[in-house]
């Protein structure tokens, strides 16, 4: 049985422009039956005008090529509205999921943090 | 169904599984091919990586093949000497893939990766079927 959730959380980015920056989280296993709810909570965001989304998949075991496809599809989608981006998190220890992202080249169209930490106070620093 | 036939020193491990053509039989496409690859002696990343691609090989069968009368698609896997091969056949007509070179495209990863993350990819296409031959050899 494939375990598949994401949930969301508006953190402060401290940013003097008041963006907000909003984090989802997303857990167990990405696969063509999770990666339409997993466009669903992306489009969500972006279409409230959310416009810097981090998305940690550090608990992440598995994501399939369709579920890259959303990736790609909401860093397109962010890139055309404007200065949006996508950020990702995935933890050193998740060596599966970050060398699917490698082997794809996604890892090209994206900054990839270690850490949600790390990743918001670059977003920071980018303005 | 399983049996194992030996006969010198070439043994022969075959195995078989049916799905229902449904996204959320991915997760038990996976472990199929995990079981068979983990059986067969394969390391902890080349099992990852066999599970990969059959999970890859089936979305596409449920996408763009077609199931049998019964609504399923077939997964058997065929233990050679040095390596285990993993079959996932639908009843459709075999379309070919969208290869896009495009890195922002949202679509055409699938054989790509299954190519990367195997020793070989092969696919048989018969009236009224298609195969996808997934292999990965012994280190």
């Amino acid at each position: 049985m494939s375990i598949f959730y994401i949930t969301d959380d508006t953190a402060p980015a401290g940013a003097d422009d008041g963006d907000e920056v909003v984090v989802l989280v997303a857990a167990g296993e990405v696969d063509f039956a999770a990666a339409p709810q997993l466009r669903e909570r992306i489009c969500e965001q972006i279409d409230a005008g959310r416009r810097r989304l981090v998305l940690d998949v550090s608990t992440v075991t598995f994501i399939d090529s369709t579920a890259i496809g959303v990736l790609v599809g909401a860093i397109t989608r962010l890139a055309d509205a404007g200065d949006g981006s996508l950020t990702i998190v995935c933890g050193e220890e998740n060596r599966p999921v970050m060398r699917i992202f490698d082997i794809s080249g996604l890892t090209g169209l994206v900054e990839v943090h270690r850490t949600r930490e790390e990743a918001l106070s670059a977003l920071v620093t980018a303005g | 169904m399983r049996w194992a036939a030996e006969q010198g020193h070439v043994r022969c491990d075959v195995g078989e599984l049916q799905l229902p053509a449904e996204p959320s039989e991915l997760g038990a496409a996976r472990a199929f091919a995990e079981r068979a690859a983990v059986a067969f002696g394969l390391d902890g990343d080349d099992c990852y990586d066999l599970a990969f691609a059959v999970n890859e090989a089936v979305t596409n069968a449920i996408r763009h093949g077609a199931p049998d009368r019964q609504g399923r698609i077939h997964l058997s896997f065929i233990a050679g000497v040095d390596r285990l091969t993993i079959a996932v056949r639908d009843y459709g007509q075999f379309v070919a893939p969208v290869a896009s070179s495009d890195a922002r495209s949202e679509h055409g990863r699938g054989f790509p990766l299954m190519a990367r993350l195997t020793d070989a990819v092969r696919v048989r296409v018969d009236p009224g079927r298609t195969t996808v031959y997934l292999s990965k050899a012994r280190a």
